[in-house]
Order: C-alpha cells, then structure tokens, then sequence
C-alpha cells in the first residue's frame, strides 16, 4: 500500500507513531498527483513547493505534515487564487482565508488550488477558464460542481481531505458524483472570510474525506468562531470527537412526501431503500415529511437569491485594484465594459445580468424581495419539520454523472437538477454527501440534512452508515 | 394678471463624518492626515473574500448624532447594498442603511422669514461608508479627459452618517441655519466634530420651485457644495435660474446639477446618474438595539445648545444674545457653567465671557481649550470688580495679566501694585497731607482765596490720584483735599 492511499485519520495517526515522515508522505501525494494529474486536471495551481517549505516550519499541529488541497476560491497568502476566473489575472491575496488559517496553523501542508466552476457558479467543473476536471472513477464523465477539483483530487488520492465550499449542492454533488465523504457544515459554523463570494448568504466552507471520521477531524479544526465574519456563530462549542460508540436507536429519519413522485436514476432509487434498511436494522424509524413549499418553490427562489447577491458580490472586479485590466481604454466606462467582458466566463455573465434585472427596481419587489420571503418561508417549514424528525434522508441528485458536455445547452435542465441540494442552503442547514456503493465503475452517494448546528450528530449517524455500506476506494485516476 | 409668484421647495441631504478612531467596517484608522494609501487593509479595498464587520462605536455615534435631531432609534436596522460602478468605490457597491436606517424621523427648528419658529423636519439618519478620493491630473481636476487618475482609499470606510430633511425648507437662509443649527447639534452630541474645513460635512440639496399659477417645476439635485456659503449661494442660484426658466414658461426637468463655487453657476452633471439598486447586504446581519442600549446613551448626551440658551435667559437672566453667543461653542458654554460654580454674578460672567474672553482669543486666535484662565480666577475677578474691590479699568489690567501670564488673580493683582479696594480713609489722608506738605505754595494760594477757578485744587487732585496709581474715587479725594485745606 502506497502512502497516498492512506485516509487522514490513519495518516495523522502513522505520522504521529513515526511510521512514516511527513516527506515521505509529501512524496507519494506528489508522485500521485503528477501520475493522474494529466487525466483529472483537478488543479489550477500546484503548489508542491510551498507545500515543501511548510514542511521546514516543524509544526507539532494536529495536522502537522498531512497534505490538502484547497478550491481555488479559498485566499491563500503570496499564492495565486482565480475563483476560476479569468478576471483575478495572476492575483496573489495579501491574506490567508481563516479556514485555511486554521488547517496552517494545525500543520496540513498545501499542494494546490482545486479547479472549480468559475465563481462557484455552475455543477460540473466545466464551467472553468482553465478547463474542465475530469472524474476520476470515470474519465469521460463530469466531477460534479462546482468543487469538482476539491472532490477529484480526494477521490483520486492526492490528498485524504481538501476543502470545498457549497452554495446549492458544491460540495455534496461532487462528493457523490466522485464517491468521497462531503459536509455542507450549518451556515455560519465555518468562517467565510477569505472565501471568494459567490451567494454570500448561502455560502459555506466544507470538507471532503474518504471516510467520515476524516470529516470530523477536519470539522474539529476549522469550526471555529471567527470575529472576521460576522455570519459565524458565537459562543457554540462542538464535540467533533470521533467515537465508535454511536447509534440511532430511536432516531426519526424522514423522507421527504413530495420528492416520492420525482423520477431517479435506478442505483439511486435502490440505494434509498438499501439506506432506509439499513436504518431501520440498526433502530432507526422511517418516517415522511411534507415540505410543499420546498418541492414547489425552491429552485426558483435559490436562484432568485443566489443570483441577486452574485452580481453584487462581483461588481468589484473592474480591473482597479487587481486581477485582469486594460491600459489602453479610452475612458472609466470603456475600461470597465472590456475588463468584464473578457474577464467573466458566460456563465458568471448570464447569472450577473440574471442577478441584475431581478433586483431592477422596477421588478425588485416581485422577484428579489419576494424570494427573501419564501426562503424564510422554506427555513420555517424545515424547523417545524425538524421539531418531528432527527434526519432527513434523500438523494444528491436524481442521475449519475453525466458525461463532460452533456446537458451544457439546457441550462434550466441543469439549474433542476440541484433541487435535492439547494434548499439546505437556502435555511443554513448541514448536509451529509454519503458514499453508498457504485454502480457499475460510478459511486453513488445519498445525502442526510439534520437541523441546525446538528453537524457533529448528522457525522455519527455517517459513522454508522460507513460501517454498513463500507469505505469508498480510491478511484484510478485515468490510470 | 396677478404678477406670477414662485415658492422654493428644498430637501436638504446631509453626510457628517463620524468621530470613532477606526472605519465603520474593519479596523484601519480613521487619521485625516495620512499618506495616501496607508490607512487601508484588505476589507476597506474590497479585496476578493473579505468581508464587513460593523463597528459598535460608529453605531453608539450615530445614535448620538440621530437624538441630537430629535429622532427616534429603530430597535432594528438593516444595512444594504447600493451598486453603482465608479473607480473610487472599490466594490461596486456601497455598504449603506438608506432603507431600513437606525433612526426614525426627527425636526430641527430654524426661524422663517417672519421670525417664527418653524419645524424642519429630518427624514431620518442612517450610517454608511464613505468611498475613495479620486485625484485627477487634467487641469480641471475631473475624471473625464484626465491622463490620468489616481485613487486613494484612506477614504474609503470613513464612517459616516447621512441626514436626510424633507423638503420642508423655503429659502437659502433657513437652509443655511437648518445645516448650523444641526452641525452644533451634532457637535454637542459628540458623534463628530464636523470641522467643515476637513470635509467633514458636505451638502447636497434638493431644489424645485411651486408657482402661483399651480404649475410644479421638477426636482433638481445640487451636489458638490461643502461649505455654507456655497450651500446658501448654489441655492439662491438655482432658486433664481429656476424661477426664470418657469417665468419663460420653459419646463424645469429632473436632473443632477454640479455646483460650481469658483463660477457661481451650477451645471448639468456631465456623467449621468447612475443606476442604483439595492440588495440587503448578506454579510452583515441585521443591527439591533435594545432600549437598554438607547437608554444608556441618552443618559449620555449634554444638553443641547438651544436648550442650553433658553435656559440661561429664562433661569440666569442672560440676554438673549449674549445666551446664543456663548451656547454656539459647546467648550465656552462649558467654560461659562464652571464659572458658575464659583458664586459669581451669572449676568456679569456671561458679559465678561462674551467680550473679554472671546476678544483675547479672537485676537490671538487661539480656543476656549486653550484659554489660560481658570473658571475659578475668572469667577473671583468679576466678583470683585462687582464687590468694587477693583475698578472695572483694573479688572480688564488682571484679565490681560492672567491670560498673557497664565497667573492667578492674587499674583495677577500683586505684581501690577494693585491695592484692592482701593486708596480711602486714612491711608488716603496720609497721601494727601504729603502733598500738601511737599507743595507749601499751591496750598498758600488756596487759602488765601486766589484759586477762584479751583484749578490749583484740581492740580493737587491731579497729584493725589497719580500717587494712589488710580485707586482712589476722585470723589473722595476731591472731598477729602477741600477738608484738608480749610
């Protein structure tokens, strides 16, 4: 067994005993990525040699020499960071994101920036100035978005966990899509500072890993209250500890009544009923919820939403202070106008004008202000839904990954897709992205939402699931 | 046909930096005097990833600012974000309340053109970020046909806080006492020390025009004033041009003017008006105030000038005006009170507040902060030039002694050979029986009834006052003499 194949919590535990050096581990990851790199593409920028000096630093961390991969929409201090844009140029923050602050201090070691959808904006990895990711499980076919390269590189073993971040489903389609663990944490549990805005109120920093216990030593790490973000939460604590010792005797797992009827790719139908027995053998109780203004409204108020803030959010890359510019522009407007035609991919392009006439004052009201109003109609039905219930089970997405370029010319298709992720953004609830087993060379995942703040038990009930529906295997990369 | 009538009808829209050491939205300083670009950081640049936090003191400011007007505090407020694209605004939008502000409505009052009392009524007050400053290197100091330009974000999160009247001003001069009367206010309050001549204070208006004739002309925003002449001049120009236009029976359409001091005119705002909207700003949660809170800091805020002067002619009896000149500089009005303290003649305090004190500062240009005499010694000296210790002529020598010494009223007295109370009675005797001793002759000529005119007489009252330096009643030594001569 290669080193690189080793998940996290071995790797921290080996490193810790001296079984092996933190070069040496650095080593085997590197020769992995450079080995698939040329199939996956799962990276805009390596970063092997700053990983390298890291290594120099002595850090005793909990982390201390474990190699990540951060998506390239998360600050890195001195280090190139394009949110996939053309628009950043070469842009080198003066900062450090908090969450990769944290990871630094507890000593993980960067070896690249994961490709993405630019801006987040988009749920295939395709949608990139530099490139689309391949899946790793099966090369002709889309990694999921928009951290495609965040759940490749993991899947493909580069590296036992990496960090995405999750707008409407960025972290748990890819994470199924690529057959790894991925956390949509509760919305204001890890700092958003030094992340790249998409949608600002739906954002959320998470982590991938091959096992859920790797997802709870990351949490353990970067769920920390940052007074740099004022969304973070403030005077919580959570016990990310890991423990065998866990069950769900008692527990209400709810499906949701209004998704029964919506059509599924077949290895996901049946990974529902396999989960659902799992389950219930274990003491669980299959229930059902109603969330009719979810199934109805949903996908058109995230969008309404998401687009609105994201066209604010990107108002400030005029070629001014950093990233692509002009010099030869005739005029302020002339230089802002070629800035952000060259600079924006047409995705980012059409949701700016999307997110532009739905806050028009003339239709603000109807559309903008108006969905501001179902979302909150949307986080009551879930609360009052989870005064009922523990859990909500359901799928990622209906279908597998779809081959690269498929669905590219109906976007509304695509847009739909994502009804099963993006409601759980929309109220700030945590997400579990779940390996099931594959079908065929393809992983399937399901997903588990729980209430607020209840990440550390949504976690457990993984623990449970991973020893039933076993550990994911790392994908061959194209090799 | 009745001559034509025209009314102005002006909204006056206010922004007042607001005193906090650091920027409403991350932690740079707020230092006016800086090196440009050298108070910035990631989030006041609008950096990729960064995100507001909202400075409490900057809100604590802007309630002060927001009671000193008469306005409510809202126990919620949003913040907002208001798009538009322009080099000095480094993210596109400005971080700003202007729909869900931190106060409800208030009222300034000002005097109309009969001298009553009239209610300006405040829209409300709501916090926002200041932007970047733009210097430009064509010659007339603007963006466009400039080579090139250059931004400086030292500006850029400079706390601020808009005030919006509704249009409840007639005329150039009550605009000019509604912006007055709110800027001492606001100084008082402490949220700003809104010195005009740091920009800490700029003016737009909002000027239309009502006809007798029932026609309505339309709005017109005036920008770019920052002082309050030009605020009092760019409206009597618009009110003028406006009239004129409606008088030929021209239409007065909606736009954006510039007002140009070193012309005098305003101009068709050359860029148009940008597109504005607004999205509630996700990075920052809403900002709630508990009364408890509000509470806390009315405890805190003075008295009011106004207040202040009312109180000092309906309770102390100081005229009206020397009340308004004493209350307009929260520093003197707090001088004034501590003399107070020191049992003096509150009238003759204030009078000797109004001239002597605010003559030696205006002549040495120097402020009340810096004022060398204490409350105490200027309490005790007009208190003794009141009990007629000292005359009012050596009262003002002690006054210019003590300001030009920073010395005591004691000292002040010794050192100019002052005798308090003055030269009577015996030690007066003493002197004038030494004259006449020295002056055999004069004396002779008196008796003998030669000095018909009382001139040698008036020549020995010349002597005795000189020998006293002044500080005997020429009364009483002109008795005093005529006694001693018989």
């Amino acid at each position: 067994m290669e080193l690189y194949e080793l998940n996290l919590s071995f790797l921290v535990e080996g490193l810790k005993a001296k079984k092996f050096s933190p070069l040496e581990v650095y080593e085997s990851c590197k020769n992995r990525i450079e080995k698939c790199e040329k199939n996956i593409h799962a990276l805009i920028t390596r970063t092997e040699d700053f990983a390298k000096s890291q290594l120099n630093e002595n850090n005793n961390g909990i982390l201390a020499g474990v190699p990540t991969i951060l998506k390239d929409n998360l600050c890195t201090k001195g280090i190139k960071t394009t949110a996939a844009s053309k628009i950043l140029g070469d842009w080198r923050p003066p900062y450090d994101a908090t969450a990769w602050k944290d990871l630094r201090e507890a000593g993980a070691v960067l070896m690249g920036k994961a490709n993405m959808d630019e801006f987040a904006m988009g749920n295939t990895c395709g949608n990139s100035a530099y490139g689309a990711t391949h899946n790793p499980n099966d090369i002709s076919r889309v990694p999921g978005g928009s951290s495609g390269g965040s759940a490749a590189a993991v899947s493909a073993g580069y590296v036992p966990f990496s960090l995405g971040s999750d707008t409407g489903g960025s972290i748990r389609q890819p994470a199924s899509f690529c057959g790894v663990y991925g956390l949509k944490p509760t919305y204001g549990m890890v700092s958003r500072y030094g992340l790249i805005s998409y949608g600002s109120s739906l954002d959320q920093i998470g982590p991938f890993a091959r096992t859920v216990r790797d997802l709870q030593l990351v949490m353990s790490v970067i769920s920390q209250y940052d007074p740099m973000d004022s969304s973070c939460f403030r005077g919580k604590k959570f016990d990310f500890t890991h423990s065998e010792d866990v069950s769900v005797k008692g527990k209400k797992i709810a499906l949701v009544k209004e998704f029964q009827d919506f059509k599924l790719d077949t290895p996901i139908s049946d990974a529902m009923k396999k989960v659902q027995k799992i389950l219930e053998d274990e003491g669980a109780i299959i229930t059902e919820v109603s969330l009719p203004v979810v199934a109805r409204y949903a996908v058109a108020c995230y969008y309404a939403l998401a687009m609105s803030e994201a066209h604010t959010n990107l108002e400030r890359y005029d070629g001014i202070r950093l990233g692509y510019t002009v010099k030869d522009a005739s005029g302020i407007k002339e230089m802002f106008e070629r800035v952000r035609s060259y600079g924006f991919g047409s995705e980012v392009k059409s949701r700016i004008i999307a997110g532009t006439c739905l806050t028009e004052p003339s239709r603000c009201e109807e559309y903008y202000v108006a969905a501001t109003k179902v979302r909150t109609l949307i986080a009551q039905e879930f609360t009052k839904a989870f005064e009922d219930v523990d859990f909500i089970l359901q799928p990622v997405t209906p279908s597998l990954p779809q081959k690269i370029g498929e669905n590219d010319d109906d976007e509304m298709k695509s847009y739909a897709t994502d009804l099963y992720t993006l409601p759980v953004n929309l109220a700030g609830l945590p997400g579990l992205s779940f390996f099931t087993g594959y079908s065929g060379n393809l992983p399937v995942g399901l997903q588990l939402i729980g209430k607020r703040w209840s990440d550390p038990e949504i976690l457990n009930t993984g623990i449970i699931l991973e020893r039933h529906l076993g550990t994911p295997k790392i994908a061959n990369g194209g090799e | 046909m009745a001559e034509l009538t025209f009314t102005p009808v002006i909204g006056i829209e206010i922004h007042i930096r607001l005193k906090s050491d650091t920027k409403i939205f991350c932690s740079c300083s707020t230092n006016p005097d800086s090196e440009p670009n050298t108070n910035i950081c990631p989030v006041c640049m609008g950096l990729p990833g960064t995100l507001p936090r909202l400075n409490h003191k900057v809100v604590e400011q802007g309630m002060r600012a927001g009671l000193a007007l008469n306005c409510g505090i809202r126990p919620k407020s949003l913040f907002f974000r208001k798009s538009y694209f322009y080099p000095d605004l480094p993210k596109g939008h400005q971080i700003s309340q202007c729909d869900l502000p931190i106060t409800t409505e208030g009222f300034i009052e000002v005097h109309d053109e009969n001298g009553n009392l009239k209610k300006i009524r405040v829209h409300h007050l709501h916090l926002e970020e200041d932007v970047g400053s733009l210097h430009h290197s064509a010659s007339d100091g603007r963006l466009e046909g400039a080579a090139t330009s250059y931004v400086d974000y030292n500006r850029s999160g400079m706390p601020l806080a808009e005030i919006v009247s509704e249009p409840d001003v007639s005329s150039a001069k009550e605009a000019v006492e509604y912006v007055t009367t709110l800027r001492r206010r606001v100084i008082y309050s402490g949220a700003s020390d809104v010195e005009l001549e740091k920009g800490m204070m700029r003016f737009d208006a909002n000027v239309s025009m009502k006809c007798s004739d029932g026609r309505w002309g339309r709005k017109v925003e005036v920008k770019n004033m920052n002082s309050f002449k030009a605020l009092e001049r760019a409206i009597e120009f618009e009110i003028k041009r406006q009239r004129k236009m409606m008088l030929n029976g021209e239409e007065v359409k909606q736009e954006t003017r510039h007002w140009n001091d070193a012309k005098g005119v305003t101009t068709a705002s050359r860029t148009k008006e940008f597109y504005r909207k607004f999205i509630v700003e996700p990075d920052l949660p809403p900002l709630h105030i508990s009364q408890e809170e509000i509470d806390a800091v009315k405890a805190k805020m003075p008295e009011m000038p106004d207040v202040k002067a009312n109180r000092y002619v309906n309770e102390l009896n100081i005229p009206r005006e020397v009340a308004d000149v004493i209350t307009d500089d929260k520093n003197l009005a707090a001088y004034f009170e501590e003399c107070l303290k020191f049992d003096a003649n509150p009238v003759r305090i204030s009078h000797w507040v109004r001239t002597e004190v605010l003559r030696v500062l205006n002549e040495t240009q120097k402020k009340i902060s810096d004022f060398t005499i204490t409350p105490e010694n200027l309490a005790k000296l007009v208190s003794r030039v009141d009990e007629g210790k000292l005359s009012t002529t050596q009262g003002k020598e002690v006054f210019d002694y003590m300001f030009k010494n920073n010395s005591g009223i004691d000292e002040a007295i010794k050192n100019l050979g002052i005798t308090e109370g003055g030269v009577a009675g015996n030690a007066l005797n003493e002197i004038i029986q030494n004259i006449l001793k020295e002056n055999p002759d004069v004396l002779e000529e008196i008796k003998s009834g030669k000095d018909k005119k009382g001139k040698k007489l008036k020549f020995l009252q010349g002597l005795v006052m000189k020998e006293t330096k002044g500080q005997a009643k020429p009364q009483e030594v002109a008795a005093a003499i005529e006694e001693a001569v018989k």
